[in-house]
């Protein structure tokens, strides 16, 4: 009833309007900017896609268009550190086991549906990376999950590179009885994975003009991701990171836990790979634990979170133990800061991209729906029904009505002409 | 003889221990009790005796030799109610695709990981029924979710049937549809069959009578409706006459039927088979079977709804995208919901729970109240166990869930589980759960 009654409005607003670059005006009960404290009541301007102001209190703009949200909660827009959202076809090359070089972008099938789920649950930004089936796999990026056209669309085309140190890369050997097979390939074992990662840093190493992906990342210019799950894999990269000097994201993590003090003074960041609620162990033997989110942080150590339903992951780590607010910053501004793209995403302040979720409840109880998805500025969901029904702007708005009255509504000094 | 001296009066020390504990009221007082039937109290008390419940209400006088759990600030329910789970059992399908006979009691280990997750999720009434991949699968049982022996935890041994309309994977739809007809049929002539000697012999014993009053009245009267018990009849010497005395008994209405439709079409069918040989259906539902929710609504056919509440599906004529609310869409239909949890490696994060399942059913518009209802007194119900489970009512079985708040809030924990006026689960004592959330500690 709610999303439809924002449906409608969004219907009214785009209806009534020009569709120009008048400025838009949220107004929501309260708002969790994952940046300084929470906002309550809370009004954000939105220019050109932009936050342009936000507060409690603010002059509206003239001509604004107003779209009073009621008893709505604001958070910003949910960043996914990890993932292969939207590959088609195989997400690792199978014929080699080192491919530095390899860019997913050019993997990606920008329509997927995967992408359609993501902006529903409130996932606005998302870091893609190459499978986890080679030793070094290939360069992430960073991109919205919402958006025409490919160029702006992408934040970043390099976000990092990626390394996987488990057991992946050593069992999709398929050649085993065919050596001369062209999928025949080499490690079959953790000892072989790590001497062929060392090899090829040795390799990028040994030619100082080297202008490889792997020297540069190396030298700090790009990130680092690793992909480990097991205590011991963990205590492995950490042990060639200090003896090449590079400072690694480990993504999964799943016994983290364990590592948290050293992971803690080595100051790597976790990208905790998706959260299990069962108490059977996991694909690699590792340990169920709930809480490895609460452990790490009360460690010191940066996380961030990945894989499908991010919020529903982010509320059961809260009921097992993480703070509210460090949950809230898992899926917002500290993977936007581990994929290098804070300057444009992951809070809400001015400046940042107006990318919203509009929540109708609290955003750390599972009663709570996300009610609507804001991505630069513009609503994906519901969807903008401009061209479908425009006739709906006559239309009376219930709730949000109700929702205006029943609290102090902010100063609207020169509220445009179209408000409700 | 030596060893009998001194067991018989170890027995006797049991019986009596046994006896005194039994005989010890329970009084709970809870900051909020929800009896689901009824408005909730605050500051309510429940007392129990003898594992039932004695009385629900406000400022009720605690007997003195009560033993008292003191839940204050803390919530008071019905201890929640598993409608159909294959977890309580050890194999839940059976190659042969016609096992009417065999019962899910056999199969059932109190020792299960299932039983203990169930405890300490407030799951106190679970029925194990059989899978969904076998045509006439077995029958399922309602049983308790602790307990040392399957004897102790039983609640209802025969609580139905169940069918599946989804063909194994070398049956078509078709073939599969005929079997089960076939089955039916046979079961429905043999009824029928059955019935005409009894009338004949009926008329014969009142024909006697009327020659020799001193007739012996009582053998008739045993051989009168020889299957009123489900269990009885199960005796019978060949597999074939098992099956068809399990298969009398479903269409004699003595017996429910859990019949699984994988998708929509499969609905129809189900409630064909429910019309034309009276059975008293409940569906089990796949995902896809929201779409048949007006046939269904007009049926009037309880209805379990699969672990998957929310998916995406794609139109494949025109690429469409499209996200299905399950709940929603039953709810729009004021179909009255249950659900199934799941704990495959596939579920989504929260579907291994009921509570979660009932909270995700609160998130897309169904009313708290109404949620609450689907996992307690809706499903015992459905069961047709309400009249010793399902809420807090006095007489009822003294089965209840302590939460830490809220039963839909996020961070409410279930404190302690009582099954029979025993406490089953206590949190505090729960170090598995320690250790899940605080690895460190040990």
């Amino acid at each position: 009833m709610y999303r439809f009654a924002i449906a409608l409005l969004v219907a009214f607003h785009f209806g009534c309007g020009s569709t120009g670059a008048e400025d838009l005006v949220l107004m929501a009960a309260k708002a969790y900017t994952a940046h300084g404290p929470a906002i309550e009541p809370a009004v954000i301007v939105i220019r050109d896609g932009k936050i342009a102001e936000l507060g409690a209190k603010i002059e509206l703009p003239a001509g604004a268009h107003v779209v009073d949200l009621g008893d709505a909660v604001l958070v910003p827009g949910f960043v996914n550190a990890y993932s292969q959202m939207g590959i088609s076809g195989g997400s690792s090359e199978l014929t080699r086991e080192l491919t530095p070089d390899f860019e997913v972008l050019a993997a990606i099938d920008w329509e997927s549906r995967a992408f359609r789920e993501a902006v529903d649950e409130g996932v606005t930004t998302v870091g893609i990376s190459p499978g986890t089936d080679n030793v070094v796999a290939g360069i992430a990026l960073a991109a919205k999950t919402h958006g025409k056209e490919l160029r702006r669309r992408v934040l970043r085309p390099n976000a990092g590179l990626v390394m996987t140190l488990a057991s992946d890369p050593r069992s999709r050997n398929r050649s085993r009885s065919r050596p001369d097979s062209i999928y025949v390939r080499q490690p079959t074992n953790r000892m072989g994975v790590v001497w062929m990662l060392r090899r090829a840093i040795q390799g990028a190493r040994r030619d100082e003009s080297a202008s490889g992906v792997l020297a540069e990342a190396l030298q700090g210019e790009r990130r680092i991701y690793c992909v480990s799950r097991t205590h011991f894999d963990i205590e492995t990269i950490a042990r060639v990171a200090e003896e090449f000097d590079f400072a690694p994201v480990i993504v999964g993590g799943e016994e983290s836990h364990r590592l948290a003090e050293l992971l803690a003074t080595r100051k790597l960041p976790v990208i905790l790979g998706p959260l299990r609620t069962s108490v059977a162990a996991g694909t690699e033997q590792t340990d169920p634990v709930w809480n490895r989110a609460g452990v790490l942080r009360q460690a010191g150590v940066q996380i961030a979170m990945s894989g499908p339903s991010l919020l529903e992951q982010a509320r059961f780590a809260v009921r097992f133990g993480l703070a509210a607010d460090d949950a809230l910053r898992a899926i917002t501004c500290v993977p936007a800061g581990i994929l290098g793209i804070d300057e444009r995403v992951g809070t809400l302040q001015a400046g940042r991209d107006a990318d919203v979720v509009v929540l109708d409840g609290d955003p750390f109880e599972f009663t709570t729906n996300v009610q609507a998805v804001i991505i630069g500025g513009a609503f994906v969901v519901p969807p903008d029904r401009r061209t479908r029904e425009p006739g709906e702007a006559n239309q009376t708005v219930g709730r949000h009505a109700a929702g205006s009255q029943s609290r102090p509504a902010p100063q609207r000094t020169q509220s445009g002409p179209n408000s409700p | 003889m030596k060893h009998r001296s001194t067991t018989i009066p170890l027995l006797l020390w049991g019986l009596l221990t046994a006896q005194i504990a039994a005989a010890q009221p329970l009084a709970i007082k809870a900051g909020r009790v929800i009896p689901i039937a009824g408005k909730p109290l605050e500051d309510g008390v429940i007392l129990i005796r003898d594992g039932k419940i004695d009385a629900v209400g406000k400022g009720l006088a605690i007997p003195i030799d009560a033993k008292v759990i003191d839940a204050g600030g803390k919530t008071v329910m019905p201890g929640f109610v598993d409608v159909h789970n294959p977890s309580g059992m050890s194999q839940a399908n059976e190659r042969n695709q016609n096992v009417p006979f065999l019962s899910v009691v056999d199969s059932i280990d109190p020792s299960r990981t299932y039983f203990k997750e169930s405890r300490r999720n407030g799951v106190t009434t679970a029925a194990v029924v059989p899978g969904n991949s076998t045509m006439i699968g077995g029958q399922a049982a309602v049983v308790k979710t602790a307990g040392r022996y399957v004897d102790d935890m039983i609640l209802k041994r025969h609580a139905g049937l169940k069918i599946s309309l989804s063909p194994g994977s070398n049956a078509s739809r078709m073939s599969h549809l005929a079997n089960l007809r076939k089955e039916l049929d046979k079961a429905r002539r043999a009824v029928k069959k059955e019935d005409e000697e009894q009338r004949e012999k009926k008329d014969a014993v009142e024909k006697k009578n009327a020659e020799d009053k001193d007739a012996d009245q009582g053998q008739a009267d045993r051989d009168a409706g020889g299957v009123a018990k489900p269990g009885a009849s199960f005796n019978a010497a060949s597999s074939a006459e098992q099956q068809l005395a399990a298969m009398k008994s479903l269409l004699r209405g003595q017996m429910s039927a859990f019949i699984y439709c994988q998708n929509a079409m499969d609905v129809v069918q189900a409630i064909r088979l429910t019309e034309q040989y009276k059975l008293k259906t409940i569906l089990v539902l796949g995902q896809d079977c929201y779409r048949a929710a007006q046939e269904i609504a007009a049926s009037k056919l309880p209805v379990i709804l699969g672990e998957t509440l929310v998916f995406w599906k794609t139109d494949p004529r025109t690429g469409d995208d499209e996200k299905i609310v399950v709940p929603k869409i039953f709810h729009e239909n004021k179909i009255p919901l249950t659900f199934q949890i799941n704990d495959t490696s596939n579920a989504t994060l929260g579907s291994r729970y009921l509570w979660y399942q009932a909270a995700t059913a609160v998130k897309y518009g169904v009313s708290v109240e109404e949620a609450l209802e689907s996992i307690t007194l809706r499903p015992a119900k459905i069961l047709g166990v309400d009249q010793f489970v399902g809420s807090l009512e006095p007489g009822k079985d003294a089965d209840l869930v302590i939460l830490s708040g809220h039963p839909l809030k996020l961070n409410t924990w279930v404190e302690k589980t009582i099954v029979g006026g025993e406490v089953v689960y206590d949190r505090e004592q729960d170090q598995e759960l320690r250790g899940l959330l605080d690895p460190q500690a040990d």
